[in-house]
């Protein structure tokens, strides 16, 4: 068991004990009060920094969520009087859909277009609670509603906090295991490009949608909460000020860490607490936190904590495992790339024209052309990212012409990027294994994560292996920020290697290497060749892909101009031309 | 719904949809330069009108009103890139892409908070800028339409000419785009970057400062009446796709008349079905109707 996960079940301990002791230590029932708010408000920033810290995408909705989970169960209670255990079931089912539905708006936008969809969806949720009065009771508000007493009315607060702590309890572990696991790694993949995620095997469009509503629910959930704690719920309660006092919280504490919802509900409540008095300067506060935070500790509390008890503790018990057998490399299945009649126009310009070439298994394939020849094109067309005007694409004699990236990726079409393409937030280790495919199941994942023993253990001895064949062993558990240039493209090569590609496209391998970087590049590449790995290489370096290819193609202004064995390409006059620009004097 | 009833819908339509517009383009040409905006476009014109509304009462004449609006609200646009944009890029990118929402919707909480604090909270009303009265009517035919409707009309429309005439014909409109399109080229070009970034929030904060001296005499001016603007301005931006100026023009006036007609048939929804339609136009065209796609490829 390693020192984090200790520190992690340490944690978890102490907080049930906490949570078991604090009605009976706290010396008037206003602190559980305190503590019961405190409960729901950070399941709702929990929810909100999965959204914003793991995955990138930005809510300003998240009012409108928590308000429909508040009163559907609200509502459900005191018009049909179901019991509460079904009025919460059918609140979090309602903001489930409710988040699927805004995350098809999600889906299709980004950036700015989704934060102001979400700003427009948490507004209309607003005025309806307004004003449909019929059912929601307007500013006056729907009263009556039961609580959580369990029958007991003088224990009532009691039960009621334990309950919401319970919830925020496991709603913590929840986020805990969705930061450590692959799941995690892959979200944080797509916050980094989504054209890279999708050629590492994910469903891009799922993922951002199903992040989406379970964020949504998590906000649901504090609703359904804050609804059952006073009985008494109007529509004052949900302003844009509920989504800014949640987003402020999750700032505060620290976006993209687990534990920074805890911190940062803490540091609100306290403020609202203290500046109760000073209502009338309310929304000036607010903003000038948001401003300080934003602008001196954009990393949030838990970020300057790290910065004050000093530099970020470097794992320094290299895993040097002396028994670990070296890595073979595997192909997954040997398959040939061939590509037919490839066209692609980009609104009448034609950049890629009839292109055809074909790869067996265990050929390296080399593809080279003067700028705006129409490579890059054609290596995002092969990969999936482009969809082709014309032309068809073979993977082991299947066409894959209409499959999406990530489906490629799946079958064993695995790229590199020629800019490099790594998740900057984890180390150089867990962006090998993002190119893996999970072994245990999601019971036995969240098991073994949770005790600790063994969580995916077989990836990470695989992922080391890696490292070590392209010789970054050492680096294993540097950002990888930290590292040279040179071994960040070694990195992305392990991690292509760690998806067991059976035809793998490199988008300038080399360029930027020196030469002795580029040899060894070269050499990993003859290892792949070996494999029975079929290889297509997009390069300018012609040393290098002298040195490598068994055939080459030559493109010029998406023309395939030349394609054969590399001295006759050498020689041949046409690819001269094209790179010289003029008519070649015989010699 | 009668004919003279359709067209003073119309009327008002077209009215709130310039105002709508103009609001729009400080966001669109923000947007343009910078891949950044002011989320409290809406607040910015709140203190645009408040300011206008308190001028008029103290008798000051509407042109020179607007005039020191316009000048008030530009050093508050080049006060909000400084505090609120520029340090962004010192900070890096820890906080995601996204700080800048955070941080001018910041800056929007505290200038509500101030107006609140100078103004009070209850809703005023702001005396017509062109005409003697409030109900002043001019008669075509049948019809009687609001001279002030009329007037803001026209002021809006010269405004946006003058903003076209501006991006397209001069110097620091072709700077913008330059910025736009490569921020070290345009460098590299002897293009003043730093100074256009300025620009563009200083122009963006003028334009939502017209949009509020305009908006007075149409709606009650109170401290919280800003959200309602950021949101139906984007909605038209959204429209427009936030890269194509004159389909933001369309947008708006699209957007405006839409909501006059739906307020008129439901009047206690009617101002939130144009924005649902918003959204599921952006769920199914994310870029709008006259926005062009950019594949997100590296």
């Amino acid at each position: 068991m390693s020192a984090d996960t200790r520190l992690r079940l340490v944690g978890y301990a102490a907080a049930a004990l906490l949570i078991v002791l604090l009605p009976s230590l706290a010396p008037n029932p206003f602190y559980v009060h305190l503590g019961q708010i405190y409960a729901y408000t950070a399941i709702a920033v929990i929810g909100l920094n999965i959204l914003l810290g793991l995955s990138g995408q930005m809510s300003l909705g998240h009012g409108g969520f928590y308000a429909i989970g508040c009163y559907a169960t609200a509502i459900l209670a005191t018009t049909l009087g179901w019991p509460i255990g079904l009025t919460a079931l059918a609140g979090l089912l309602l903001t489930l859909l409710a988040g699927l539905a805004v995350g098809m708006v999600a889906l299709r936008t980004r950036g700015l277009y989704l934060a102001m969809a979400t700003l427009a969806f948490g507004f209309i949720v607003e005025i309806l609670a307004q004003r449909w009065v019929g059912l929601t009771g307007g500013t006056m508000g729907l009263m009556a509603i039961p609580q959580i007493d369990f029958g007991n009315f003088a224990m009532g607060p009691t039960y009621f906090f334990w309950v919401a702590a319970g919830l925020l309890l496991l709603c913590q572990i929840g986020s805990d295991y969705l930061f450590g696991s692959a799941t995690g790694r892959r979200l944080r993949a797509i916050k980094e490009s989504e054209a890279f995620a999708q050629t590492v095997g994910l469903n891009v469009p799922a993922w951002r949608i199903g992040i989406f509503a379970a964020s949504a629910v998590f906000a649901g959930l504090a609703g359904i909460l804050f609804a059952h704690q006073s009985g008494f719920v109007s529509s004052d309660a949900f302003n844009i000020r509920l989504t800014i006092g949640l987003l402020i919280a999750a700032v505060i504490g620290g976006l993209g860490n687990s534990w920074g919802p805890l911190l940062g509900t803490a540091v609100l409540l306290g403020l609202t607490e203290t500046i109760a008095s000073l209502h009338q300067y309310g929304p000036m506060i607010y903003g000038s936190i948001l401003l300080a935070v934003l602008l001196l500790v954009p990393e949030g509390l838990v970020g300057l904590f790290r910065r004050l008890a000093g530099k970020r503790r470097q794992d320094a018990a290299v895993e040097t495992a002396p028994a670990r057998p070296a890595y073979e490399i595997e192909s997954a299945q040997p398959r040939d790339l061939v590509v037919e009649g490839l066209s692609k126009n980009y609104a009448g310009v034609s950049a890629l024209t009839t292109v055809s070439l074909s790869i067996a298994p265990g050929q390296v394939h080399a593809l080279i052309g003067p700028n705006g020849a129409g490579k890059s094109t054609f290596i995002n067309v092969v990969a999936g990212l482009y969809r082709p005007s014309a032309g068809r694409i073979l993977l082991g004699g299947e066409d894959v012409t209409a499959l999406a990236a990530h489906q490629r990726a799946r079958l064993g079409l695995v790229r590199t990027f020629q800019n490099l393409q790594l998740i900057g937030g984890v180390d150089v280790l867990a962006n090998v294994m993002l190119g893996m495919r999970a072994r245990d199941g999601i019971v036995t994942d969240v098991a073994r994560w949770f005790t600790g023993r063994g969580h995916e253990a077989g990836e990470r001895e695989e992922a080391l292996a890696i490292l070590e064949l392209v010789g970054l062993g050492p680096y294993a558990h540097h950002l990888p920020k930290d590292l040279a240039y040179g071994h960040r493209k070694l990195v992305e090569l392990a991690r292509a290697i760690a998806q067991r590609p059976s035809v793998l496209l490199l988008d300038e391998p080399v360029a930027g290497l020196n030469p002795l970087e580029a040899q060894a590049i070269a050499g990993i590449v003859r290892r792949l060749k070996e494999a029975g790995i079929t290889v297509l290489v997009v390069e300018h370096n012609m040393d290098f892909v002298m040195g490598i290819a068994d055939t080459i193609t030559v493109l010029d202004f998406g023309h395939a101009i030349a394609a054969g064995l590399p001295a006759a390409i050498q020689a041949d006059p046409a690819v001269l031309r094209a790179y010289l620009g003029q008519e070649t004097q015989a010699a | 719904m009668s004919f003279t009833n359709a067209l003073q819908l119309l009327i008002s339509g077209i009215a709130v949809g310039a105002i709508y517009t103009l609001t729009a383009k400080g966001l669109f040409i923000a947007h343009l330069a910078t891949h950044r905006l002011n989320f409290g476009q809406g607040d910015f014109l709140m203190v645009g009108a408040y300011l206008s509304l308190g001028l008029l009462l103290a008798g000051v004449p509407a042109p020179l009103v607007l005039l020191a609006v316009l000048a008030a609200m530009a050093i508050l646009g080049w006060g909000l890139e400084r505090v609120a944009i520029r340090p962004l890029d010192r900070a890096g990118d820890q906080t995601g892409g996204y700080a800048w929402v955070l941080t001018t919707a910041g800056c929007a909480l505290i200038l509500q908070n101030v107006v609140e604090l100078v103004w009070g909270k209850s809703a005023q009303y702001a005396p017509p800028i062109f005409s003697a009265t409030r109900n002043n009517v001019v008669r075509i035919g049948e019809v009687g339409i609001f001279v002030e409707e009329l007037a803001i009309i026209l002021v809006a429309f010269l405004a946006v000419t003058a903003f076209y005439v501006f991006l397209f014909r001069t110097r620091w409109g072709k700077a913008i785009y330059a910025v736009a399109f490569n921020p070290e080229a345009a460098a590299l070009l002897g293009v003043n970057v730093k100074g256009t970034v300025i620009l563009v929030f200083v122009l963006a904060s003028m334009l939502a400062g017209i949009s509020g001296f305009l908006v007075g005499p149409l709606v009650s001016v109170q401290p919280h009446m800003g959200l309602v603007f950021t949101i139906k301005a984007f909605a038209v931006a959204s429209i427009g796709g936030f890269s194509n100026p004159l389909g933001l023009l369309a947008g708006g006036l699209l957007f405006g008349i839409a909501e006059a007609y739906s307020n008129y048939f439901d009047s206690a929804f009617g101002d939130l079905y144009p924005l649902i339609a918003v959204l599921i136009l952006l769920a199914f065209r994310p870029t709008g109707l006259f926005g062009t796609r950019a594949a997100d490829v590296r």
